[in-house]
C-alpha cells in the first residue's frame, strides 16, 4: 500500500510539472520555476553529501560557478557545441572536486564544513580577479542557448527551456535515487550513522566519501551550466557562499536524506523570497528564523512532516 | 628589513582581532562542540551598539563598551538557551545549520537597527609613533595591547579559577566532569558569556580601528574558523598562535606576493597545514 | 490592460480625476539593501522624487492624454540573478515598459543581456562598466559615462602635473575600476610616465597597510586610489599614518560625510578626486542646488553625488515619451531617446554629441572634473580635458 501511495504521489507530481507551463499565466513564475529546477539539480547533489553521507559542504554554489564558467568559456574559446560543453562542465567540476575533496575529507564535521567554505571563497576570489579568463565582476554575456537560431525548437521561448531543464532534473533525481539504493548509497548512509564502525569492518570510508563529494559537485556543475545557458549571463556574484547556504537550506527544508526533499526544498528556496518581499528588510531575519525553527522542530523537513501526517491519517503509528 | 618589520606590525593588529574571535569560537567549540557561526555577527552587534551609544547618546567610550558587553552577553545567553540547547543532543549537522540560521538573523538585526552604511567608532587617539622607520598609529598599538591583555586574562581565568577548571574538565571529558559534580547546564552559559565578551571586544576594536559594515562579521568568523583549523580546534594556545600566524601571513602575502590573492594564499596555507598536520599546529594528535 | 483597469478604478472611486488622466507605471531595479545600497537607494529615491515633480507639474502629455507616473521599485541587491528576477517581474507581472535605476555593473550586465528581446526600455544609471553600451542595444541608454572615458582624462591631468611614477591601489577585481586604470596608464605613458605597481583590495578590506607599506618602499611620485568610497577612505587615512606624503589622486565619488566618518579633514587635505562632474554643492548648477535642497528635505539625508544619474533618467524618459507621442510603442520611445537634446531639468552637466544627450551607442557623457579636498570640502578646481565626441567614436568601434 505504502509503495503504491508513494508511486502515485510521484506520478501526480510528474503530471503537475509537465502541465505547469500551461497553468501559469504570468510568465514571471515560469522563469522562477526554471530557476527552481536548476536548484533541484544542485540540491540533489548537496543531498548526497549532506543528507546521505552526513557531511555539510559549503561549496555547492562555488561548484555551480565552475560548471557555469567552464561551459561558457569552452563555448567561447573552442567553439564547441552547447550540448557538448554542458556535458563537459560537470567533468571539469569533478576534477576540481577531487583536488579539493581529497584534503578536506581528511577532516570531519565542522572542520570539513569550514574547509569547503574556504574553497568557495577561493573560487569566488579567483573568478573575480582572474580577469583575463573570467572577465571578472563584469561577467560573461551572450552565452548561447542550446539550439542554434535555425533549430527546430525555439530555445528563446521559456516554455521550451522549462521542459529541457525539467527532463534533466527528472533524470538527475532518478540517478540520485539509483545511487542511494545501490550498495554505495547504503555505505554512505552507514557512514553518516557511524563512520568509525564502517572503518572498523574494513571498508575504506574515504573512497565512498570522495565519491559522494565528487558526485555532488558534478550535480552542481551541471546545474550551473544549465543556469548559465538559461540566463545567458554569469558573473561571480551568483556563486558566492550565500548561494551555497541556499543549497543547504533547500535540503534541510525539503527533507534531508530523502529523494523528494531537495525537489520541494529547491522550489521553497526560490519562491520563499518572493513571498517574503512584503517585509523586504526583515527578509534576512525571517529567512534565518525559518531555518532555525525548521531545524529544531522539523529536523526531517517537509517530507518528514508530510510522512508523519500521512501515517496519522492512515492510523498507523509513525 | 624595515619593510618586513612594518608588515609584521601591520599584520599584528588584524591578527589580534582574529585571535579574539578565534578564542570565542574555540571555547564554545571545545566545550559544547558547536561551530558558533553567528559569533562574528554577534561581535559586530557589540561594535555597532558601542558606536550607537557613543555617537547617538554621547556616552563615554568605556561606559558604552561596558553596556555593549552586558547586552552582548544577554544576546549570547539567549542564543544558547533558545537555539543551541534544543539541538544539543541532536546530530551535529543540526547545530551547524541552526548556527547558520542565527547568523542570518543577527546580520538582519544589525542591518535593521544600524543600517547598511559603514560605521567607525570615534576615538581620540590620532598620534602616530615612528620607531626607526617603522610607523605605528597610537590606536593600532592600543588595539594590539588590549588584545594581549584579554588573551592573558582569558588564560589566567581558564588555568587558575575554579570555574575555569570546570570548563576545562567538561572540554576534556564531559561524562567524567558530570560525575565530578560539574553542573553541565550552567557551564554553557558561562562559556557563552566569555565567548561573547571576547567577541564584543573584538567588535569594538574592528569598529574603532577599521569599520563595521554588513558582511564584515561573516568574513571575520570565517577567518576565525581558519585560525581554529590552523591552530587546532579547542586549543587556546592554538588560537593565539593561529591568529597571529594568519594575520601576519596575510600582511606578508599582500606586501610581497599579491594583494589580490592574499586571502587565497592564507586559505591555501591553512589547507597545507591540514594536509601535514590534520590536528592543527598546536592540537593534540 | 493594467492602464485601463487603473483608470476605471480611479473613475469609479468618484474622484475628481479627469477622464483623460492616466497612470503610467515605471519600474526601478536597484540595490535597495546590502553593500551597494549606498549607490542604489539614493538612485531609487531620486527617481521617485523626479516622478513626483513631474506629476506635480502636470504629468507627461501624450496627445490628449496626460499620464501620471507611478514608480514600482524592486530591490536587486546588485546581484545578477536578483536583478533579472526583478526586471522579469516588472515586465511579465506588472506590465512595466520603462525600467530605470541600475547602480551596479554586474546586475546591469545581467539585465542588459536579455533586454533587447523585450518590449521595454532600460535606462542605466551609475553602473560604469564599459561593455554595457558597446553592444549598441537599441532599447538601452545610460546616463553615466564609462569609467575609462574618465580615466583617460585623469591620466592626462596627472601627467600634466609632472608625476612620472604612479602607484595604483584599487578595487581592481571590479571591471570598470580596472578599465579606468588602463585608460589612465595609456595617457600617463604618452607623457613618459609609468604605473609602478597595481595593488588590489577587496570590498570588505579595511586594513590597507600591507599594500601601502609596499607602495611606500617603491617611492612613487603620486598614488592613485580607485574604488568604492568606504574602503578608499581608509587608504587615504592609512597612507598618512604610514608617513606617505606624495600627492594622492583618486576615483571614488564619495561625499564629504562618507570620508569624514573614517578620516579627519587634515588627513584628507589635498586629496584629488578625478571623476565625472557629479553633484557637489560647490560645483553645482542651479538645478543641482535645487536638487540637493529638495532631496535633503524629502529624505532627511544629503543625496549621494551619483544619484542624479537616475534623476536625469526620469526627465530624459519624460521628454522621449512626449517626443515619440506614445507610451505603448517602446521602439519609438527608445528611438526618441537617441535623438533627444539634453532636457532642461537635468542635474548633471552633459556634453551632447551632435547636439544629442545620448550618442548612437545610447551613451551620455558628462564633463569630467578635478575636485580637491580643501578645508573639509570637495572643491571643484577645474574641468578635465575630455573629448566626448572622440570617445563616442571610439566606443562605436568596440563590440
Amino acid at each position: 500500500m505504502r509503495w503504491n501511495g508513494k508511486t502515485l504521489l510521484w506520478a501526480l507530481a510528474l503530471v503537475g510539472f509537465i502541465l505547469l507551463p500551461q497553468l501559469i499565466t504570468v510568465k514571471y513564475y515560469l522563469h522562477l520555476s526554471i530557476l527552481a529546477l536548476c536548484w533541484v539539480i544542485a540540491a540533489q547533489g548537496q543531498n548526497l553529501i549532506q543528507g546521505y553521507t552526513g557531511y555539510v559542504s559549503i561549496v555547492q554554489a562555488g561548484f555551480m560557478g565552475i560548471g557555469a564558467y567552464s561551459t561558457a568559456l569552452m563555448g567561447l574559446h573552442y567553439d564547441l557545441p552547447v550540448w557538448l560543453t554542458i556535458l563537459l562542465a560537470p567533468c571539469v567540476t569533478a576534477v576540481f572536486a577531487v583536488l579539493t575533496g581529497y584534503p578536506s575529507l581528511r577532516v570531519k564535521g565542522h572542520y570539513f564544513a569550514v574547509v569547503t567554505l574556504a574553497f568557495n571563497l577561493v573560487i569566488f576570489i579567483v573568478l573575480m580577479n582572474w580577469h583575463d579568463l573570467t572577465q571578472g565582476e563584469a561577467g560573461i554575456t551572450g552565452i548561447p542557448k542550446p539550439g542554434g537560431k535555425d533549430s527546430w525548437l525555439n530555445w528563446r521561448d521559456r516554455g521550451t527551456y522549462y521542459y529541457f531543464v525539467l527532463s534533466i532534473a527528472i533524470l538527475m533525481t532518478g540517478l540520485a535515487a539509483l545511487i542511494v539504493r545501490s550498495r554505495i548509497g547504503q555505505t554512505l548512509i552507514a557512514i553518516r550513522q557511524n563512520e568509525d564502525l564502517v572503518g572498523a569492518i574494513g571498508i575504506a570510508a574515504w573512497k565512498y566519501k570522495l565519491f559522494a563529494f565528487v558526485t555532488s559537485a558534478m550535480y552542481a556543475g551541471l546545474a550551473g551550466a544549465i543556469y548559465a545557458h538559461y540566463q545567458s549571463f554569469i558573473n561571480p556574484e551568483i556563486f558566492g557562499v550565500a548561494q551555497s547556504l541556499d543549497a543547504i537550506l533547500a535540503v534541510i527544508i525539503g527533507g534531508s536524506g530523502t529523494i523528494a526533499g531537495p525537489v520541494i526544498g529547491a522550489f521553497f528556496v526560490v519562491f520563499l523570497p518572493e513571498y517574503l518581499r512584503f517585509a523586504d528588510s526583515f527578509r534576512l531575519i525571517l529567512y534565518g528564523l525559518v531555518l532555525v525553527l525548521a531545524t529544531i522542530f522539523m529536523p526531517r523537513g517537509i517530507v518528514g512532516v508530510a510522512g508523519d501526517l500521512w501515517a496519522k491519517v492512515k492510523g498507523k503509528p509513525s | 628589513m624595515i619593510e618586513i618589520l612594518q608588515q609584521i606590525i601591520n599584520g599584528m593588529a588584524i591578527g589580534g582581532v582574529y585571535v579574539l574571535i578565534a578564542l570565542g569560537l574555540t571555547t564554545v567549540f571545545g566545550i559544547l562542540g558547536i561551530a558558533h557561526f553567528a559569533h562574528g555577527s554577534v561581535s559586530m552587534f557589540g561594535g555597532y551598539l558601542t558606536f550607537f551609544l557613543v555617537v547617538m547618546w554621547g556616552l563615554p567610550l568605556a561606559l558604552a563598551i561596558l553596556i555593549a558587553l552586558v547586552v552582548g552577553f544577554l544576546l549570547g545567553v539567549l542564543i544558547e538557551l533558545l537555539a543551541y540547547r534544543p539541538v544539543r543532543n541532536a546530530n551535529h549537522i543540526n547545530a551547524f545549520i541552526v548556527a547558520l540560521g542565527l547568523t542570518m538573523m543577527v546580520e538582519g538585526l544589525n542591518l535593521e537597527f544600524f543600517g547598511h552604511e559603514q560605521v567607525v567608532i570615534p576615538t581620540d587617539f590620532s598620534r602616530v609613533f615612528n620607531i626607526g622607520g617603522v610607523t605605528i598609529p597610537e590606536l593600532r598599538l592600543y588595539v594590539i595591547l588590549a588584545a594581549a591583555l584579554l588573551i592573558a586574562a582569558m588564560t589566567i581565568f581558564v588555568e587558575k579559577t575554579k570555574t575555569g577548571q570546570a570548563i576545562r574538565a567538561v572540554a576534556e571529558n564531559r561524562d567524567a566532569a558530570i560525575l565530578m559534580g560539574v553542573n553541565v547546564n550552567t557551564i554553557p552559559l558561562v562559556v557563552f558569556s566569555i565567548s561573547t565578551a571576547l567577541g564584543v571586544c573584538a567588535g569594538v576594536m574592528v569598529g574603532a580601528l577599521f569599520a563595521i559594515a554588513p558582511g564584515i562579521g561573516e568574513g571575520l568568523v570565517v577567518k576565525g574558523f581558519a585560525v581554529l583549523i590552523l591552530g587546532g580546534l579547542g586549543s587556546i594556545p592554538g588560537a593565539v598562535v593561529g591568529g597571529l600566524v594568519l594575520g601576519i601571513t596575510e600582511a606578508l602575502a599582500a606586501g610581497f606576493i599579491s594583494s589580490a590573492y592574499k586571502d587565497v594564499i592564507a586559505f591555501v596555507a591553512m589547507i597545507l597545514v591540514l594536509l601535514v598536520r590534520p590536528q592543527g599546529l598546536m592540537g593534540k594528535a | 490592460m493594467k492602464l485601463t483597469t487603473l483608470t476605471a478604478a480611479l473613475a469609479l472611486a468618484g474622484t475628481t480625476a479627469l477622464a483623460a488622466e492616466k497612470t503610467l507605471d515605471i519600474g526601478v531595479s536597484d540595490a535597495l539593501t546590502g553593500g551597494a545600497a549606498v549607490y542604489g537607494l539614493p538612485q531609487a529615491n531620486a527617481v521617485k522624487m523626479a516622478a513626483e515633480e513631474i506629476n506635480a507639474a502636470g504629468g507627461i502629455k501624450v496627445g490628449d492624454d496626460t499620464y501620471m507616473l507611478n514608480v514600482i521599485a524592486y530591490d536587486d541587491k546588485a546581484n545578477p540573478t536578483e536583478a533579472s528576477n526583478s526586471v522579469r517581474k516588472l515586465i511579465d507581472r506588472d506590465g512595466v515598459k520603462y525600467i530605470l535605476g541600475f547602480c551596479c555593473s554586474g546586475a546591469t550586465g545581467a539585465v542588459a543581456s536579455f533586454i533587447e528581446n523585450e518590449d521595454a526600455v532600460m535606462l542605466v544609471g551609475n553602473a560604469a562598466e564599459r561593455s554595457i553600451t558597446t553592444r549598441e542595444i537599441p532599447n538601452l541608454v545610460r546616463t553615466r559615462p564609462p569609467a575609462d572615458y574618465t580615466g583617460a582624462a585623469a591620466g592626462t591631468f596627472v601627467a600634466q602635473k609632472g608625476h612620472k611614477k604612479v602607484a595604483v591601489l584599487g578595487a581592481l577585481d571590479i571591471g570598470f575600476y580596472a578599465s579606468y586604470v588602463d585608460a589612465f596608464e595609456k595617457e600617463l605613458e604618452k607623457a613618459g610616465g609609468e604605473i609602478v605597481t597595481r595593488e588590489s583590495f577587496g570590498l570588505k578590506d579595511r586594513d590597507m597597510t600591507p599594500q601601502l607599506t609596499k607602495i611606500r618602499e617603491l617611492g612613487p611620485d603620486a598614488i592613485l586610489v580607485v574604488g568604492y568610497v568606504e574602503p578608499a577612505a581608509f587608504i587615504y587615512r592609512q597612507a598618512v599614518e604610514l608617513g606617505i606624503d606624495v600627492p594622492r589622486f583618486g576615483f571614488t565619488s564619495g561625499s564629504e560625510e562618507q570620508f569624514l566618518r573614517v578620516a579627519t579633514s587634515e588627513q584628507m587635505e589635498g586629496v584629488w578626486d578625478l571623476r565625472p562632474t557629479e553633484l557637489t554643492l560647490l560645483s553645482a548648477s542651479d538645478n543641482g542646488i535645487a536638487y540637493h535642497a529638495n532631496y535633503s528635505e524629502k529624505y532627511g539625508i544629503a543625496p549621494s553625488p551619483s544619484s542624479p544619474y537616475a534623476y536625469d533618467q526620469t526627465y530624459a524618459l519624460k521628454d522621449a515619451i512626449e517626443a515619440a507621442g506614445t507610451v505603448d510603442d517602446t521602439e519609438a520611445v527608445a528611438a526618441a531617446l537617441r535623438e533627444l537634446p539634453v532636457p532642461d531639468e537635468v542635474v548633471m552637466q552633459y556634453l551632447p554629441v551632435d547636439g544629442k544627450m545620448f550618442d548612437v551607442n545610447g551613451q551620455a557623457y558628462t564633463s569630467n572634473g578635478a575636485f580637491q579636498w580643501q578645508g573639509g570640502n570637495w572643491v571643484f578646481v577645474q574641468d578635465l580635458p575630455s573629448d566626448a565626441a572622440a570617445y563616442s567614436a571610439f566606443l562605436s568601434t568596440i563590440d
